[in-house]
């Protein structure tokens, strides 16, 4: 009996001591990717079946845990747009149609697999919590869970690397456990700055079969921004943040 | 056999590199920023209209003329637009060409649709002056509290719009807590004799201001006008996410000392003048198959009753009865410039409601997009109904297909028309 309480005990302590540990795993993958604060270059191709691709490229800012904003450089035809999310809250500015728009994280800004959590990407910590790390051969696996309804998949698989503690593969899923997209981190590259991260990510989904999408990084900064950056009133300006 | 085997491998990894380098390529050159930008688009707009040969604003337009049953009408767009930033000066301009050739020959037009200085000494402070558009409001398709724009048409919503000479400002502040954003925005609008003359009442100083708040992540407008070229008018907007895929959005807008001019049934024209309120509401939601709908219903304070319209009908029932009696076209010509003036602006009357359903994607086709989009006048009640697809695959061109029907009986809206239905091709490249 004294064996089995004792048991009991540990087991109550390990637990909550496993789940903090998930989350410091979490968070630490979260600095491993991007400083709190940063600047950006990205390039988004869409790859059809058949080859053609459509590309696009953004420059992003972000600030602290829910603080983001990325705007259109290319092509032509999306220069000037950009996007802002403040925690829950998304939108998009067009420059002819002149003030912001409400949008969701579901949809996408810029058509094919990725939309527009994945463009405006916060901290994983800051809108998942640890349900459970498992460790195979080189690699973690977390099981994440959204911390509200309005995050765009309800549960991630986040696989990592042991020693770098940077994500290999990211598995997105509804709350009935349905395949969204499945993101792949690849090339790690020195961006300078302490900033070692993979360097461009795909992504593949059964719902667009036979298409992909890539995202690469590229001149990742760590650097410090005014909240009022990040504002409603801010957006057409965007494009003063580059130097 | 082991440094072939390693020498294979070094081959393989040198060929995937290079693949892997031309397949997803960003050169660093693609980043970095040039101090001036030029741009724009090139449209080519060619149009079928199917006309009502019974409706009143055919016989107005082509009481003279027969044209048949159809007409065309091809239509070029240039818009060209530049920058150029030196430290915290920003100089921007936006001119737009257009070129048609109608049923009455060709004809262009040039304007400057936005030119403006932009001083931003700091991220919370901006100062702009020359012409510029603002754009106020959360709706759609309409909005009644945007006091110092011109009026937008439904049909295009999303098309730029010319603006006004003004001086701005704006201040933005950030705070943590419920209240997470507060700015101001003051404008100066003067209205002389060649500069903004189409606003209002000339040799007049205006005032405009907007305090924006995003509060308990709703954001919220407070707006006010006053001046000697328009009546005073206060309004307020909002727009809040309900769920990430639900949005609702609101005006409401008080103008004061309304004149409204209308016409009874013999061209008398009279005036009334009265406080009066507009006021929109909307809502937006994205369902799990990805179909976007957005519905909203305007209340137009300033527009025409149903009596007020059908008085400028049997006006001109009247007027072509007159014309085709007497030859005298007279009467004509006087309904015809109160049809360019306010009973032709964009929805006119009192009562209405806008649907929109498009559909990203379909059968995973990539950048292809199908839209339903209806206009009803609640007071006729008659409306328009416009099917479209439209297909941005090609990078910086986007093709549209839209045709238009319009529906109503007679001394409707719609149904006095001067055309039954409108096909249009829509070819526009960004560069």
């Amino acid at each position: 009996m004294k064996k089995f309480l004792l048991i009991f005990i540990v087991l109550i302590f390990a637990l909550p001591a496993y789940a903090l540990d998930g989350t410091q795993l979490l968070k630490q993958i979260d600095r491993n990717l991007n400083p709190e604060s940063f600047e950006m270059y990205r390039k988004l191709i869409n790859v059809e079946p058949d080859g053609r691709k459509k590309e696009f490229v953004l420059f992003s800012v972000k600030k602290g845990l829910d603080k983001i904003a990325a705007l259109f450089l290319e092509p032509a035809s999306e220069r000037g747009r950009s996007t802002l999310r403040l925690g829950d809250n998304m939108w998009l500015y067009i420059p002819n149609v002149g003030k912001p728009i409400r949008i969701t994280s579901l949809q996408s800004v810029i058509g094919g697999v990725f939309n527009n959590s994945d463009i405006l990407q916060l901290d994983y910590a800051a809108e998942y919590d640890v349900m459970k790390v498992e460790e195979t051969g080189n690699e973690y696996l977390l099981l994440l869970k959204a911390k509200t309804k309005t995050v765009a998949y309800d549960q991630l698989k986040l696989w990592a690397d042991k020693s770098k503690k940077l994500p290999t593969k990211i598995e997105c899923l509804t709350e009935a456990g349905m395949l969204i997209k499945t993101l792949y981190f690849k090339e790690v590259k020195d961006f300078g700055g302490g900033i070692v991260r993979p360097s461009y990510i795909e992504t593949d989904s059964p719902l667009y079969k036979n298409y992909k999408s890539v995202m690469i990084f590229a001149k990742i900064q760590k650097k410090d921004f005014k909240d009022e950056v990040f504002t409603l009133t801010f957006m057409p300006n965007i494009d003063s943040l580059r130097k | 056999m082991k440094k072939l085997l390693l020498y294979t491998l070094l081959l393989l990894f040198c060929l995937y590199s290079l693949v892997f380098a031309e397949e997803y390529k960003f050169e660093l050159s693609e980043t970095e920023k040039k101090p001036y930008q030029l741009g724009g688009y090139g449209e080519f707009r060619p149009v079928l209209f199917g006309l009502d040969r019974n409706a009143a604003l055919y016989k107005l337009k082509f009481y003279n003329r027969d044209e048949g049953r159809r007409i065309e009408e091809y239509n070029f767009r240039l818009q060209l637009e530049g920058s150029y930033e030196y430290g915290i000066a920003r100089i921007f301009g936006r001119v737009n060409g257009d070129l048609s050739h109608t049923y009455q020959g060709w004809s262009d037009e040039t304007s400057l649709y936005e030119g403006f200085l932009s001083l931003k000494p700091s991220n919370s402070f901006t100062l702009d002056m020359g012409k510029k558009t603002l754009k106020w409001g959360k709706g759609y398709a309409w909005n009644p509290v945007a006091f110092i724009d011109r009026p937008k048409d439904p049909d295009e919503p999303d098309l730029a719009l010319e603006g006004f000479w003004v001086l701005s400002a704006d201040f933005i502040q950030s705070f943590s807590g419920p209240l997470k954003t507060l700015s101001f925005t003051p404008v100066f609008l003067p209205v002389l004799e060649r500069i903004n003359d189409a606003f209002g009442t000339t040799e007049k100083a205006n005032l405009a201001a907007k305090l924006y708040l995003l509060l308990y992540d709703t954001d919220i407008d407070f707006i006010v006008f006053t001046g000697g070229s328009r009546s005073t008018r206060y309004g307020v907007d909002f727009s809040r996410n309900i769920t990430s895929n639900f949005e609702i959005h609101g005006e409401f807008a008080y103008i004061e000392d309304f004149q409204k001019r209308y016409i009874d049934s013999n061209g008398n024209i009279l005036s009334s003048t009265n406080d009066t309120v507009s006021y929109l509401l909307g809502v937006r939601y994205l369902s799990q198959r990805e179909t976007t709908y957005i519905l909203e219903y305007y209340r137009n304070g300033t527009g025409f009753t149903k009596g007020e319209f059908q008085y400028f009908y049997q006006f001109v029932d009247r007027a072509y009865d007159n014309y085709l009696a007497t030859g005298n076209d007279a009467p004509l010509g006087k309904a015809l410039n109160l049809s360019q003036g306010n009973y032709g602006r964009p929805n006119p009357m009192r009562n209405y409601l806008y649907l929109r359903i498009s559909q990203k994607e379909p059968l995973d086709i990539l950048y292809f997009t199908p839209s339903l989009t209806t206009i009803v006048n609640l007071n006729d009640p008659s409306f328009s109904i416009a099917p479209e697809v439209a297909y941005t695959g090609i990078t910086n061109l986007e093709l549209r297909l839209k045709a238009t029907f319009l529906v109503g009986g007679g001394e409707t809206e719609f149904g006095e028309k001067p055309n039954d239905y409108r096909i249009e091709l829509r070819a526009r490249y960004y560069f």
